[in-house]
């Protein structure tokens, strides 16, 4: 009976069904035979004869039950498990023949595999999901854009009374909870250390949905008056500090001079804030002091309701808002707008980019490693044809061939998957060393984990697919006489499945010359970026933060009282060349403030970046004057309103003008807790422009006062010296505990580690991914290169020997080897340009500034190393094929 | 030996003589349709039974017959098969195509004895 193509699908779809359906049809057919037999045999006996006979003469007109059973299954199902486990334990014996193709196979999957699972785990834990929080997703919180200023407005801050407005005001949060930043200092034996605290508002860790790991989280009953003062920890401060102890649950700590008793310890990932300790606080109606004596401003995060979006939210916050720029307009840019962030796109927005580049170009590393691999099977696959043509003969259908096949494709991918998984385990450490940390959420923990090892396995599943079918149809398709008639030694350079070998390494050369050149983009941007000149000498300054108890420390004289014997103190430390008071930490420009110009009027509204300092500023960070001076230590000391500002100020503002002698109005000063009245300050002096917004962001105009004039900001301590800024720190210490045995070090650094984590760490972690994975995409080229030909001229070894028998001189035989491999190299050079200056658009984002897509420095050094490495590995197999002796090539005939 | 001298049933052609039994009795359960083989091959095809079967769910999954369970005369609980519509289609087909090939077949043996 004819069974055509139809018919076919129609007995795969039974079969398909067979596979889930009921397994009670075997049975029903069973009873139906044994019903038959009973039937013959009933007919047997009716004539005469005994039992016994009746049923052997009744199975014999049945026939062979266990055959029938065995037809019917095999019908009936796609693949059985005994025929599973015979082609398995086939695949072993067979893979295991040929070490050297197997070790290169699953080496070369391993290193695909791993890099992605790597790559992926990143991801996972960084983008997808890195708050461990209840709702993560709908945890929101919104911003103060300034609509006159084209970047995203900088306010996420709220007075308490804004905060409360926000939270009972709004409709569209399910809860709104507050956190703001406290400087903790815990009395610790005879000094005082420095704790970084965020106090947070009643209903935040209901909020957060993580219960304590130990002890138990704030309930209600802390945040009510007179209840007794209590403080949660996160997990890495208590192992850091208290190495893990659980005797320091309930004890009383002494924080900011306040017994509070330590009630819980958070599990690992809990690090909301990147906060040490969690205190209870309740925003009261009403101006409040905060850090460093600014203004208290609250983080405000909501948990949007169920099925409000982004946008409706916003809708919502901006009624608020408005109402409260009524009410107080200084607190509000003249135009705004709210914008709705969620909380992962805070963190991770800088990061975003360069992570899905990598995946990307992990992603084509895993494409090369499957086309190599694949290229190693139909090379393996051609010399098997034999093989296949003698199990075709014996009765191997199509099918069955194809599933052998694909059952030793498996068999590498879960062995190369194996490999990468191991590979990726001990690659992350390196990546999570390299990653910028400032970049990753304090709660992400990179780590391989269920939902990554899910991907491994779906990747080598397709990439089974995608390096094992094609041989595999291709072997099974052979017509079943020609191989076999075959004496397995092509001539004249008849093999027939060379083409699809040859488009396999052009697209291999392609994809790993568009890594190549991301990488080389990525190399270029990087060096650009180092060249961007910061405008100071950043090298063997040490800086902290020095956090005053603001009980202590309200006027501007009470600091200068503390930074006065202090600066005296730390310039007579061995190896100090100079050291200076600043209220902000480089490289950061300090506040934002507006200003005025006496003598100027303006219609837009004129911006500074505004900065406290002493008289040493200039000369620690070596930046240089363009006219005019310094502040002097009387200057200082008297709290003179003069300023110094920038080249960028001058050029904003007063271009063509004579600078001095004109007076700037710093309005940021008038708001403080201590404020400057009349805040307008004589410029004295213009230095030149230093890098404060960004190594690719213009420079903002930026003006310096003396610190003395308010005794409420920031204070840092920056110090130039001779040895290695870090070994300064316990001298540092010292001094300032001799001044005033209170205060702390806070975030103490090298600024030159800072600059490079803050500004370079970001496009090093990019450039540093993509070099490495474009090196291995060079080794998996060369290695496909060279099996390709090495292939090619092993098959030839007869064409070659009769070529030199005929009088072909080596050289001839050397040029026409690495010829054809060059030809496969440049083809896939050019289609590898084609593709990257395509994909240009994609990087560019990426890249600095002055770095396009088509650099062609890059381009032409890319191409040519990859053209060269090509080059070397078609050499091998060359000098191989023109060493063959015609006599040994001609007799294996 | 009689058995000798009976002929084995080629594959493919008991799936046609299920089908044209079917045709031609209406629905029947497997040993009904073994039966009437038997009657009408006047016992000149040796049938193993069991392959009835077999061809049975081979129609089933081309969906030319269905299954349907019934009583039998004597009362037993058995499976009835009966040809569906796209099986008279394919009976047609398949009768056409056996009558012809038969007839090539026929022809050529013929010469073959002529010689």
């Amino acid at each position: 009976m004819g069974y055509g193509q139809i018919p076919r699908l129609r007995a795969f779809t039974a079969k398909l069904a067979g596979l889930f359906g009921p397994r009670r049809r075997d049975s029903d057919f069973d009873d139906e035979m044994q019903a038959h037999l009973q039937l013959l045999m009933d007919r047997f006996v009716a004539i005469g004869m005994s039992p016994e006979d009746a049923a052997a003469a009744a199975r014999r007109q049945f026939g062979n039950t266990t055959l029938l059973q065995e037809d019917r299954r095999e019908l009936r199902t796609l693949v059985s498990v005994e025929d599973i486990v015979r082609d398995l334990r086939y695949a072993l014996r067979s893979l295991g023949r040929s070490r050297a193709f197997t070790a290169v196979a699953i080496a070369t999957l391993g290193l695909g595999i791993g890099a992605s699972t790597a790559i992926f785990s990143v991801i996972d834990n960084v983008l997808l999901e890195p708050f461990p929080y209840k709702d993560a997703g709908r945890m929101v919180f919104p911003r103060i854009h300034d609509t006159a200023r084209a970047e995203e407005g900088e306010r996420q801050g709220y007075t308490s009374n804004e905060f409360l407005e926000f939270a009972s005001q709004n409709h569209v949060f399910d809860a709104v909870i507050g956190s703001s930043d406290d400087l903790v200092l815990y009395k610790n034996g005879e000094g005082v250390e420095q704790l970084y605290g965020a106090d947070v508002t009643p209903g935040a860790f209901e909020f957060f949905g993580m219960p304590a790991l130990y002890g138990r989280v704030m309930q209600p009953a802390d945040y009510q008056p007179g209840a007794p003062p209590v403080f949660v920890m996160r997990h890495k401060t208590w192992m850091a500090r208290f190495n893990g102890d659980p005797g320091v649950l309930n004890k009383i700590f002494v924080l900011n001079g306040a017994a509070r008793m330590l009630i819980g310890i958070m599990p690992p990932r809990f690090g909301w804030f990147d906060a040490d300790v969690y205190i209870p606080e309740t925003p009261v109606p009403g101006p409040s002091t905060g850090f460093a004596g600014l203004p208290a401003r609250w983080f405000l995060l909501g948990r949007l309701k169920p099925g409000v979006s982004k946008a409706q939210a916003a809708a919502d916050a901006n009624v608020i808002a408005n109402h409260l720029a009524k009410i107080n307009p200084q607190n509000f840019p003249a135009h705004f707008q709210v914008l709705i962030k969620t909380v992962g796109d805070t963190v991770v927005a800088q990061l975003e980019p360069t992570l899905y580049t990598v995946l990307a170009a992990v992603g084509l590393l895993l494409l090369i490693a499957c086309g190599n691999v694949a290229n190693l099977m139909l090379a393996r696959a051609t010399s098997r044809e034999k093989e296949f043509a003698l199990r075709a003969v014996l009765g191997a259908g199509r099918a069955r061939l194809v599933r052998l096949l694909l059952v030793e494709s498996l068999v590498l991918a879960i062995s190369g998957a194996a490999l990468g998984v191991l590979l990726a385990w001990g690659g992350l450490k390196s990546i999570v060393a390299a990653m910028p940390q400032d970049m990753i959420p304090a709660e992400s923990v990179i780590a391989l984990n269920a939902p990554v090892l899910a991907f491994t396995f779906v990747v080598s599943i397709l990439t089974t697919l995608i390096f094992g079918l094609a041989p595999a149809l291709q072997a099974a398709r052979r017509d079943l006489n020609d191989p076999l008639r075959d004496s397995g030694k092509a001539v004249l350079g008849g093999f027939r499945t060379g083409r699809m070998r040859d488009t396999i390494v052009v697209m291999e050369v392609a994809v790993s010359l568009t890594l190549l050149i991301g990488a080389g983009l990525l190399m270029r941007s990087f060096v650009a970026l180092r060249e961007v000149h910061l405008g100071l000498q950043a090298d063997h300054v040490f800086q902290t933060l020095l956090p005053l108890p603001a009980d202590r420390y309200k006027t501007a004289a009470q600091v200068s009282g503390f930074f006065q014997p202090l600066l005296a103190r730390v310039k007579a430390i061995p190896g100090v060349l100079d050291a200076t008071e600043s209220s902000a930490l480089l490289p950061s420009g300090g506040g934002d403030s507006k200003i005025e110009i006496s003598g100027k009027s303006h219609d837009n509204e004129w911006h500074a970046m505004l900065q406290n300092i002493s008289e040493g500023y200039f000369r620690v960070l070596r930046i240089p004057f363009k006219a005019g001076r310094a502040f002097t230590e009387t200057e200082i000391h008297d709290a003179r309103k003069l300023a110094v500002v920038n080249e960028t100020f001058v050029s904003s503002y007063l271009r063509g003008e004579d600078p001095f002698g004109r007076r700037v109005y710093l309005a940021g000063l008038e708001t403080l807790a201590d404020p400057v009245r009349e805040p307008w300050f004589e410029i004295v002096g213009v230095v030149a422009d230093v890098t404060n917004n960004g190594l690719q962001g213009a420079v903002q105009p930026q003006v310096w006062v003396p610190y003395t004039v308010t005794g409420s900001e920031v204070q840092a301590l920056l110090v130039r010296s001779q040895q290695t800024p870090m070994a300064l720190m316990n001298d540092v210490r010292q001094a300032v505990w001799a001044t005033d045995p209170g205060v702390a070090l806070a975030f103490p650094n090298a600024l030159e580690d800072r600059i490079s984590q803050q500004l370079y760490a970001g496009p090093r972690f990019g450039f540093l991914l993509m070099t490495i994975f474009g090196c291995l995409g060079l080794v998996l080229v060369t290695i496909g290169v060279y099996s390709v030909l090495a292939y090619a001229t092993a098959r030839k070894t007869h064409e070659i020997g009769i070529r030199m028998a005929l009088g072909a001189e080596r050289a001839d035989v050397l040029r026409s080897v690495i010829k054809a491999g060059l030809r496969l190299v440049t083809s896939g050079v050019a289609i590898g340009l084609i593709v990257s200056l395509l994909l240009g658009r994609a990087i560019q984002a990426e890249l600095a500034h002055d770095v396009k897509p088509y650099d062609p420095l890059t381009l032409a050094g890319t191409t040519s190393l990859l053209i060269a490495t090509g080059a070397l590995a078609c050499w091998i197999p060359a000098r191989r094929a023109a060493r063959v002796d015609p006599m040994v090539a001609l007799r294996y005939e | 030996m009689t058995d000798a001298k009976k002929s084995e049933v080629l594959q493919g052609t008991l799936d046609l003589m299920i089908l044209k039994t079917l045709h031609a009795l209406g629905p029947q359960h497997g040993f009904g349709i073994a039966r009437r083989i038997e009657q009408v091959s006047r016992d000149v095809l040796h049938l193993n039974e069991g392959t009835v079967y077999t061809s049975l769910l081979r129609l089933l999954q081309q969906k030319w017959i269905a299954a349907e369970w019934g009583t039998s005369d004597n009362n037993r609980k058995a499976k009835f098969y009966s040809i569906t519509a796209r099986g008279e289609k394919q009976l047609a087909l398949e009768t056409e195509n056996w009558e012809r090939i038969s007839g090539v077949v026929g022809r050529v043996l013929r010469l073959e004895g002529e010689r």
